[in-house]
């Protein structure tokens, strides 16, 4: 009976969260609310459980890495790099479209993709200002191509973390597994780029002159704090690649990125925590309160042997099923309560098979698929809502066909070509 | 001191006023803002120099204010150009978010105009007369008409 009675919490917790009926902060914390009366989760289960209590590993590696972002920010970095990017196409407009994604999509690689959109959106508009160029067409590739860098990495996109967290996966296992296949994506992005944007790509010579003339080295606002920021954040790069050798967490080498930034940068509070996402934090407590009800009460455990007999080893089939409904489902539904709730079943799925290549597959086929679905629809992703409603300030609105007219193309052909890296690499000659 | 005595000659402008004029008004008189007039010749809400300027300068220099830096004089001059052939009407926010207009009676007196000033964030309120059932503005107290008012005189060093 309890089991019903958590299944039907969790499952109108869901719907409002989907259905954004309430915020979903609050729709999360009423679930694990529900989950608290009900008798299946305490304090230790909550806190202290490593199998059904909230991930803190998870938690504060999105903590640091939003400090480390919030000092970023202030040294105007990404402003220069895509001003100075967009002079050296002199102001060609598709080359000038190639270099602003590439630079999005490499830094969705290393920070959150909202972050990075909000960063590179404005001076896009600039961009596109100096030059006479409609912004939606640039805009609406940034907000997709956020969506593909991200998958590159542990750090790129929240279901990677939470992925990487439930599964023991390395920041190396993400570069290895999910890198090569992001730049093979980027690579066909462009291409469909200047198909499905050629009308905007007209050039006018004589406004090249207002390009020319932004002086890039003015956006940079604290020389010694670029140069402090830059070192930190290579150290904190080389610690999620050395992360598993120097036996420590992701989470505390984005902590202690953070920390050491905090100190170089001598920024006060509410600047080092301008880009920290409480309620974001909040959300995912919550979400991992009411997923650990789950899998405290059995619901998981059933479900997980339900599917491993189903399954069996026809583990190409479960990788193609799980790649396109991921793929299908986050374009519907936000891709952080999907990947959290799926993944103690994939874990199962994976543990039956031994966690040998085929299986783990597995892993990378939830990844690209929750990552790249979030391009289909204009509500598909966080970076997609927040490039609209900048579009819309700038007086450039962005409908939710016309945003998802683009970005179904790029999530069909992305997740195809996907499909092809899984089949190909882990089951045609993994 | 009565407000009627503060108030001071102050240029009044409909929607449908140029907006370079107004703009111009604003800077050659030093003005903090101008009082818009309705068709009915009733004040009904202030044009702050704040909002000309949200007017002119784009929504994504707002949101990053350091690519101002970037840009140089000749795109300066290129964005006030967005006053030509633009109205009052345009500068104004969207009707909804429109600001109460600050208004005092003629016979308010100088701390009723600062407790006005202070309660709506605004640098200058209209003075009205209801006369004969009808208002009519007779002129506007700007924060530094106020405060030189109220301040007690400096010493002479």
């Amino acid at each position: 009976m309890t089991s019903v009675l958590v299944v039907a919490a969790f499952a109108a917790a869901y719907v409002l969260i989907a259905t954004e009926r309430i915020h979903r902060v609050a729709a999360a914390l009423s679930g694990a609310a529900a989950m608290v009366l009900l008798g299946v989760v305490d304090a230790r289960v909550a806190f202290f459980s490593e199998k059904t209590g909230v991930d803190w590993n998870v938690i504060f590696l999105l903590l640091g890495m939003m400090v480390i972002v919030s000092v970023l920010k202030q040294t105007g970095v990404f402003d220069y790099l895509a001003i100075w990017s967009a002079k050296r196409t002199r102001g060609r407009p598709f080359a000038t479209m190639v270099m602003l994604v590439v630079i999005t999509a490499a830094a969705s690689a290393l920070l959150d993709n909202v972050t990075t959109v909000l960063l590179i959106a404005p001076v896009t508009l600039l961009v596109c200002d100096r030059l006479g160029l409609p912004p939606v067409p640039f805009l609406i590739a940034e907000a997709l191509a956020s969506n593909i860098g991200g998958t590159a990495t542990l750090i790129g996109d929240p279901p990677n973390i939470i992925i990487a967290s439930r599964a023991g996966l390395t920041f190396n296992d993400f570069v290895v597994n999910l890198a090569p296949i992001v730049i093979i994506l980027m690579v066909v992005f462009i291409g469909l780029c200047r198909v499905l944007f050629r009308s905007a790509f007209t050039y006018d010579p004589e406004r090249v002159a207002a390009l020319m003339a932004l002086d890039e080295r003015e956006v940079i606002r604290d020389r010694g704090l670029l140069l402090r920021s830059g070192i930190v954040l290579v150290a904190v790069m080389v610690g999620f690649v050395a992360h598993s050798a120097l036996h420590i967490q992701p989470s505390m080498v984005a902590l202690l990125g953070a920390g050491a930034l905090v100190a170089l940068s001598k920024l006060d509070p509410p600047e080092f925590l301008e880009e920290v996402e409480w309620p974001t934090l909040v959300f995912f407590m919550g979400l991992f309160v009411m997923v650990g009800a789950l899998v405290e009460v059995g619901v998981i455990g059933r479900l997980g042997t339900l599917l491993t007999e189903a399954v069996g080893d026809q583990y190409l089939l479960a990788s193609s099923a799980l790649l396109w409904g991921s793929a299908i489902l986050s374009g519907i539904v936000d891709n952080i309560p999907y990947v959290a709730t799926v993944t103690p079943l994939v874990q199962t799925l994976v543990g039956a098979g031994g966690g040998a290549g085929q299986a783990n597959a597995l892993w990378w086929a939830l990844a690209l698929g929750a990552d790249l679905g979030g391009n289909s629809t204009a509500v598909g992703a966080s970076a997609n809502v927040v490039v609209i409603g900048i579009a819309a300030r700038a007086g450039h609105p962005i409908s939710f066909w016309r945003f998802t007219r683009y970005g179904s193309v790029v999530a069909v052909v992305t997740i195809a070509v996907s499909w092809l890296y899984l089949y190909l690499r882990y089951y045609s000659f993994g | 001191m009565t407000a009627r005595k503060l108030a001071q000659p102050f240029p009044l402008v409909t929607p449908d006023s140029d907006a370079m004029e107004a703009a111009r008004t604003m800077a050659t008189q030093h003005l903090p803002g101008l009082i818009v007039c309705g068709e009915d010749g009733r004040p009904y809400t202030i044009l702050p120099g704040s909002q000309v300027l949200r007017f002119l300068i784009p929504s994504y220099v707002q949101d990053d204010p350091g690519l101002a830096g970037a840009l140089d004089e000749a795109a300066s001059d290129e964005l006030c150009r967005k006053l030509v052939h633009s109205t009052v009407r345009d500068l104004l926010p969207r009707p909804q978010d429109l600001d109460e207009l600050p208004v005092v009676d003629v016979d308010a007196t100088s701390l009723e105009v600062a407790a006005v000033m202070a309660r709506m964030h605004s640098p200058v309120v209209a003075v009205v007369d209801d006369h004969d059932g009808g208002i009519r503005v007779i002129g506007a107290i700007t924060v530094s008409r106020l405060l030189d008012h109220m301040l007690p005189t400096a010493p002479a060093s």
